[in-house]
Order: structure tokens, then C-alpha cells, then sequence
């Protein structure tokens, strides 16, 4: 009953969430412009650029890979940068949002701990690319700007997520240290800490994964990293040059991805010790046959070494710009984030409400409740094209033996569960900011192209979870019916997804959340939401509505991620 | 060594331990037994205070446990080694670095992390010879989580050891473990702590086991002690409803 519940909520919030933000089924097929558009840039995909497809376009670049090479490399620096300061920031954030920290629980502890978990909610709330905003803006271009544009939102999340790691490791190791007498901080340190090391290092290479996406999509408001090269290239229609931009951001994210589980394997598993090839080994023997990883210890040098240097290699992190000047610009943008009638009024707050009213009025209420359709109706559809390519992606379902059970199938089934499978990892490879940017040019300016980005991004992340969660189901129903000559199907319908549901629904709400993240910036390529709006008064220098804009979507995110919290929450304990 | 004066634990009205008055002397081997629910945890949490009495002292070589703090409390409890029934170890560390835990209160933070991170060729031969004793030698640097359920055990029992404890407070520690390998990890914590001239109060659920290695048996029924002597004194009508 629980379940029809949710497909009947699900169905009515899809089809409501297109009306809303007027996604009109005939707009799927582009114009004849479109059609053109698309195929000259999908013909281009087979002939990636590895020279200035106009040489008289060169600038002052040497040679195009040269150009590719320094945007790859600011755009891998400025993600290190950032992910190095925010590691740091969620590190101690997320130590004092951790239950495990506070051995004691008075009201004021307990005021601590929830207020910094609540406040780290609250940062990452803001989209990095509105933080870039609001931070160019106060302190014009520089690399600080887009550094610490995602150090702050990255920061936030890194404390949410650790708080809630360290929390679940939290064991009687740590009660042990302490009852030997042992500090309070030896038995967090050694109890805690180091028994979610592997969950940490794990998030926080994901993390960086993400601020790799991140880094690029900053170029779309002048920061010159591989977006910045994308948006420029589709500008003067060299789209041989973004499938190279493109192939190259997708190897990097890959690459990171690739990294991150084989960190996670290692971590997770450990390395075995070797046998002694004597009879009673003394310690030193003992000791060079521990098991030991030299890709981990090369791992940590090379995060070490990077994080460093990303820091070190910059020699203008303020751009030339003086600090007078600088605290010149952060003077006017903190005054003139003053809403314009409280100016007006020589700072008489009182006339806030109205003007407050009268915004909402005029577009900021549609606005808001557009964005939260928008990502609610994305993140739906990612769910069903996730549930649908499950089926055939997960391995235990794709094999020849599935579940198992032998039944002499063709080799097709193994092909096409791979297939998915490198689709879903080029999906959620490819940040939603620059596919939606690409689906604009082809469908038109049509919320379209925003649901199927966030679709495609998230239906690939939710497909490789989901088929996680299905290989992993111990459900032996599965097998019984294959083994009276069910069919698959009718063993992921019947039996794998019963068995996995919560587990499903609960990734569906983590992304729900992420979702509503990316829609309120999406609008800032020109269809109505929240992110036009963002925009539009940033071009018109209103930066008082700006801040508006800005401070209302961190408002919408918050309540997505506390209502996604509380359904996790809620979900994780009828999984226990 | 350690006393309980009308020590009593109570969660609203429900008592964990009722009332329970007895002394532990010095080098005792004490086995508490008795049905589930029947209050060996609290009262094991008691005694490392733990779980602070709702009334009643408990006393540890003259001092109110309750009444101690900070300092205090730490040179306490560092005599005191406690393995837990889940065992508290850090699985993902190696054999030798949770032993090395053993002496948190010794070496202080920095210390501690000096031993984990690099720890010295003298300390890896105590670590080596205390694993000896238990019989895992071999394994000093293999992680915990590559063990088997007895070794695992066996690593608890040389950290508790390596505290240089007055006392081992033991509870279950061979609960999860078949008949054989429970009674050689018995056989083996007793006999270290006799060779120590160490206490030793474990809770258990078998009765052979108590009535073959232990000085004393604590017999516990709804948080009170039911029976209090020697082994060949054990009456179980008054531990469980044979009826």
C-alpha cells in the first residue's frame, strides 16, 4: 500500500511539475534550426580538434592543445585549491557537528552541535556558482574569488556528511580507550576517526570528483577554466574544439572516479599480509611481510603534493587587484545589497516587507515554486530511466548465470548491461550545468533541455546505485523464481525491487536534494527560474534583488535537504 | 580491592542492579553468571564506573569512584582493562596498533599517535612477546579485520594485558565463539591473569566454564546477587526458573 502510495505521489508530482513549468510535450522535438544545430555538433563528436579550428582565432596561444592544457590545468587547480580548504573547513566543522565528539550532552553542547550541523546545512545551501556570484561581484575576477566560491558550499557539505560518518562509526573501541584512562581526544581520534578513515577519504575523493565538475562550470561566469574554453568555443561555432574540451573533462572525471573506488578498495579491505616462509619469523621479517599498499602511500603524496602546490603555483590569487581597491568593491556591494527602498529610507528596514512583497509578487513566488517543480519533475524521471536501465545493468541480471541461476542466455545481455553501464558513468561524468548549456542550443529555449540534463546527470549516478543495491540484495526469492523458469524481469519487478526499495527511495531522496541544488541555478542559461532571475539582476548590477534571488533559493535547498534528511532518517530505521 | 556498598542502577523504575553490596580482593578470579537481562553488563559498568551508580558507592582501593574526575578518574580507570562483549577494537587498524591502545592513558595523545603512526622496534618486541602468550605472534601486523572471531579475541585479551591492569573486567568476551575455542580462550585469560597476579571479573553465560576456572561465582538474578561462593557452592535454582 506504502508503495502505490509513493508511485500515485510520484506520477501526480511529474505530471504537475511539467505543467508548472511549462514543458510542453511538442517542444521535445527541436525546430528545424535545432535539428541542424544538432547535427553538425553530433557529427562533430567524431572528429574531436587537436588544432584551432579557425588558426586566425588563435590569440595569443601557441597551439590549441597548449590552450586545452591550461584550462585543464587551472581547472584541475582551482578544484585541488578549493578541495584542500574545504577539507580543512569540514574536518573541524564536522567534528563539532558530530554526536561522537560531545561525550557529554548538556544543552549547550547540544546547542553547538546542532547549530554548526544546521549552519553547515545552510552553506552549502548556496550554490557554488551563486557563491561565485555574490563573490565576484564584491570582489571582482580573481582565482581567490572562484576558490573560495567552492571551498565554502564544499566545506559545508564535507562537515554535513562527516558529522554523519563519524556518528555511525562511533563504537566501543573509542569506550575502551576511554575507560583505560585515555584521553577524550585519544578516543575519538583512534575509535572513531580512524574506523570511518575509509568513508572519509572515500567522500571526500568523490568530493573532489565533484569540484572537478565544479571548477569547469565556473567558466561560465568568466573564470577560465574548461567551461569558460566550451561556452567561448560554442560562441564562435567551433564544436569540434568543445568535443575535445568535453572528452577531456569526461577522461579527468573518470579518471577520478576510477581512482576514488580503487582508494576505497584498498582502504576498505586492506592489503594482506604475506606468509612467512620460515618457521618462526622474528618481528623485522614479520614487518616486511605486512601487507602494505605502495598505490595508497603514492595516493597520499600525490594529494599532499597537489594540494600544496595548487596553492603555491598561483602568484595572482587577488589578480592584480589592490587590497584598497578590493575593500573599495566589498563596501559598495555590501551597501548596495541594502534593498534599494531601505537605501531610500536612510536604513529604515521597515520598508523591507513591502518591497519584499512586491518581489515575491512579481515573479519571485513563480520562481521558487518553478524551481522546486523543476528539480522535483528531473529527479523523477532520472528515478524511472534509473529503475528501467537497471534492469538490464545490473550484473547479477545482465550475467548468463543470473542470480546464480544458469539459463544459457545470449551474450547480448552481458553487451548491453555494459553498455548502460558506460552510458550511466558518461551521465554522471558530465556536470548537468554544461549538458544543459549544449541541450539549449539543440531543443531551444525550452525547460526541456534543463529536465533532461538533470535527468541524464542524475539517472546515471542513480542507475550505478541502484544496480548496487540489486546485486547486492540477498533475496533468494530471486533465484527460486528463476529457477521455475521466471523471467528476469519478472524477478527485478517481483522480487529485487521489493527487496531494495527503501534503499531506492532513499537514494532517490539524497538526489531529490541535489536536484533542487542545480535547479535553482540552471535558470542562469536563460529559462525562468529562480537562476534567471539571479541573473538578470546581476547583469542589471540590482544586487540587492540578487542577494533576494540568492537567499531565496539557499531557502528552497535548505528545506529540500532537511525534508530529504528527515526521509532518510526515517527510511534508514525501517531498514535497521 | 574494589567494593560495593547497596550499589544500585536504575533506568526510571526498572533496577539494573538492586542493591548490590560485595567486595573483590586483590587477585580474585570472579566469574559472574546468570540469565540475560540479569544485570552482569551494569554491574560490570559499575565497576569501571561507567555507568554511575543511582545510589550506593562503589569504592576502588579506597575511592568513591562516583566522587573522582578528570586526573583522577583516568588513573582509575588505567588500572583498570575492560574487554567489552563486541571486543572494542578498531577494525581497520593493524594487530599491534590496538594493542598499543592498551596504554592510552601512559602516552597520553601524541604519544599514543607516535605509536600508531611510527611505532618503535622495542615497543613492536613487547607488543610481539605479549602476542606470544595469547598465541597469535604471528599476526602482530596483520589488520584486525583479516582475523578469525578467536584471534580477534586473543588481540582484546593481550591489549587488556598490556594496560598492566590491577584488574580485567571481562564482559562475555567469548559469547559469539563455539563450546572448544570458549573454553581455551577462558583457560587462557584465566591463566595470564594468575601469571599477572591481576583480578579478574568476567561475566558468562556458562556454567562449566565458571565452575572450572574461577575462585568465585557471582550468581545475578534481576540485578541482585542471588548466590556468592565458591564454585562447588553453585546452585542453580536460585539463578534460573527450573520449575
Amino acid at each position: 500500500m506504502r508503495r502505490r502510495w509513493f508511485f500515485f505521489v510520484g506520477v501526480l508530482l511529474f505530471f504537475s511539475g511539467l505543467w508548472v513549468v511549462g514543458a510542453r510535450p511538442g517542444e521535445l522535438l527541436p525546430n528545424e534550426g535545432g535539428r541542424e544545430t544538432a547535427s553538425e555538433f553530433l557529427g562533430a563528436a567524431l572528429r574531436p580538434a587537436l588544432d584551432f579550428e579557425d588558426p586566425e582565432m588563435r590569440g595569443s596561444e601557441r597551439d590549441f592543445i597548449h590552450k586545452l592544457g591550461r584550462a585543464l590545468w587551472l581547472t584541475l587547480r582551482y578544484a585541488v585549491a578549493a578541495m584542500s580548504l574545504a577539507l580543512l573547513i569540514g574536518l573541524i566543522w564536522g567534528v563539532l557537528g558530530s554526536r561522537a565528539w560531545w561525550s557529554r550532552s548538556t544543552l549547550f553542547l547540544q546547542t553547538i552541535r546542532i547549530g554548526s550541523r544546521l549552519l553547515a546545512t545552510a552553506v552549502r545551501s548556496v550554490h557554488e556558482l551563486m557563491w561565485a556570484l555574490l563573490f565576484l561581484s564584491a570582489f571582482g575576477t580573481s582565482p581567490l574569488a572562484a576558490v573560495l566560491a567552492m571551498a565554502l558550499p564544499y566545506g559545508g557539505t564535507l562537515a554535513k556528511v562527516f558529522s554523519e560518518l563519524l556518528d555511525e562509526s562511533e563504537s566501543s573501541a573509542a569506550g575502551v580507550i576511554r575507560m583505560s584512562g585515555g584521553g577524550g581526544l585519544a578516543a575519538f581520534s583512534v575509535g572513531v576517526v580512524t574506523r570511518a578513515l575509509p568513508d572519509l577519504a572515500t567522500y571526500a575523493l568523490y568530493r573532489l570528483e565533484c569540484a572537478i565538475r565544479s571548477s569547469a562550470v565556473l567558466g561560465f561566469v568568466g573564470v577560465p577554466t574548461l567551461g569558460y574554453e566550451i561556452k567561448t568555443a560554442y560562441e564562435d561555432g567551433h564544436y569540434r574544439e568543445i568535443w575535445t574540451y568535453l572528452y577531456t573533462l569526461l577522461a579527468v572525471v573518470i579518471f577520478f572516479e576510477w581512482w576514488g573506488a580503487k582508494v576505497r578498495s584498498l582502504l576498505t579491505k586492506g592489503v594482506s599480509s604475506k606468509k612467512p616462509d620460515v618457521r618462526q619469523p622474528d618481528v623485522a621479517q614479520l614487518w616486511k611481510l605486512r601487507g602494505s599498499s605502495l598505490f595508497l602511500r603514492s595516493s597520499l603524496l600525490v594529494v599532499l603534493i597537489g594540494g600544496s602546490m595548487s596553492w603555491l603555483l598561483e602568484d595572482r590569487w587577488g589578480a592584480g587587484i589592490s587590497w584598497e581597491q578590493r575593500m573599495r568593491n566589498l563596501d559598495r556591494f555590501t551597501g548596495e545589497i541594502v534593498p534599494y527602498p531601505v537605501r531610500e529610507a536612510d536604513g529604515d528596514w521597515g520598508e523591507f516587507g513591502p518591497w519584499l512583497g512586491e518581489k515575491m509578487s512579481e515573479g519571485g513566488s513563480e520562481a521558487v515554486w518553478q524551481t522546486f517543480h523543476l528539480g522535483t519533475a528531473s529527479i523523477l524521471l532520472a528515478g524511472v530511466l534509473a529503475l528501467i536501465g537497471t534492469r538490464f545493468a545490473a550484473r547479477s541480471l545482465a550475467s548468463s548465470v543470473p542470480r546464480e541461476v544458469r539459463d544459457g542466455s545470449p551474450a547480448w545481455r552481458a553487451i548491453l548491461g555494459s553498455v548502460l553501464r558506460g552510458a550511466a558513468m558518461l551521465g554522471r561524468a558530465m556536470p548537468e550545468f554544461i549538458l544543459a548549456f549544449l541541450l539549449l542550443r539543440i531543443f531551444g529555449p525550452t525547460v526541456w533541455a534543463l529536465i533532461i540534463a538533470l535527468a541524464i546527470h542524475n539517472g546515471g549516478i542513480l542507475l550505478r546505485l541502484g544496480a548496487e543495491v540489486i546485486d547486492n540484495a540477498p533475496c533468494r526469492a530471486s533465484s527460486v523464481i528463476l529457477a521455475q523458469g521466471g523471467s528476469r524481469t519478472s524477478v527485478y519487478v517481483g522480487a529485487l525491487v521489493p527487496a531494495g526499495f527503501s534503499r531506492l527511495v532513499l537514494f532517490l531522496f539524497y538526489r531529490w536534494e541535489s536536484c533542487i541544488r542545480e535547479a535553482t541555478v540552471l535558470g542562469m542559461l536563460g529559462v525562468a527560474s529562480l537562476g534567471f532571475l539571479i541573473s538578470d539582476a546581476r547583469v542589471s548590477f540590482f544586487y540587492d534583488e540578487m542577494v533576494l534571488w540568492v537567499a531565496l533559493g539557499a531557502a528552497l535547498v535548505f528545506f529540500g535537504d532537511l525534508t530529504s534528511d528527515f526521509v532518510r532518517y526515517k527510511l534508514r530505521g525501517k531498514n535497521n | 580491592m574494589l567494593e560495593l556498598q547497596s550499589a544500585t542502577l536504575a533506568y526510571d523504575s526498572v533496577f539494573a542492579v538492586d542493591s548490590i553490596g560485595l567486595e573483590i580482593r586483590s587477585g580474585e578470579q570472579v566469574c559472574l553468571i546468570g540469565p540475560s537481562g540479569g544485570g552482569k553488563t551494569s554491574l560490570l559498568g559499575l565497576m569501571n564506573g561507567r555507568l554511575a551508580s543511582s545510589s550506593g558507592e562503589v569504592i576502588l582501593n579506597g575511592k568513591e569512584l562516583k566522587s573522582l574526575s578528570g586526573k583522577a578518574l583516568k588513573t582509575a580507570r588505567s588500572k583498570i582493562a575492560w574487554i567489552p562483549q563486541d571486543l572494542g577494537l578498531v577494525s581497520n587498524l593493524r594487530v599491534n596498533q590496538n594493542i598499543a591502545c592498551g596504554r592510552a592513558s601512559e602516552k597520553g595523545f601524541f604519544g599514543l599517535m607516535r605509536s600508531l603512526l611510527l611505532m618503535g622496534s622495542r615497543e613492536k618486541k613487547e607488543v610481539a612477546d605479549l602476542l606470544k602468550r595469547v598465541g597469535i605472534e604471528e599476526k602482530i601486523f596483520h589488520r584486525v579485520d583479516h582475523l578469525s572471531g578467536g584471534q580477534k579475541q586473543r588481540v582484546a585479551i593481550a591489549r587488556a594485558l598490556y594496560q598492566r591492569p590491577e584488574m580485567i573486567l571481562a564482559d562475555e568476551p567469548v559469547s559469539s565463539v563455539d563450546p572448544e575455542r570458549a573454553k581455551s580462550l577462558v583457560e587462557l585469560l584465566t591463566g595470564l591473569a594468575r601469571e599477572e597476579g591481576q583480578t579478574l571479573v568476567m561475566s558468562l553465560h556458562d556454567i562449566d566454564l565458571a565452575k572450572r576456572y574461577f575462585d568465585r561465582v557471582i550468581g545475578l538474578r534481576e540485578g541482585r546477587v542471588v548466590m556468592d561462593g565458591a564454585p562447588d557452592e553453585l546452585d542453580l535454582t536460585k539463578l534460573y526458573d527450573l520449575s
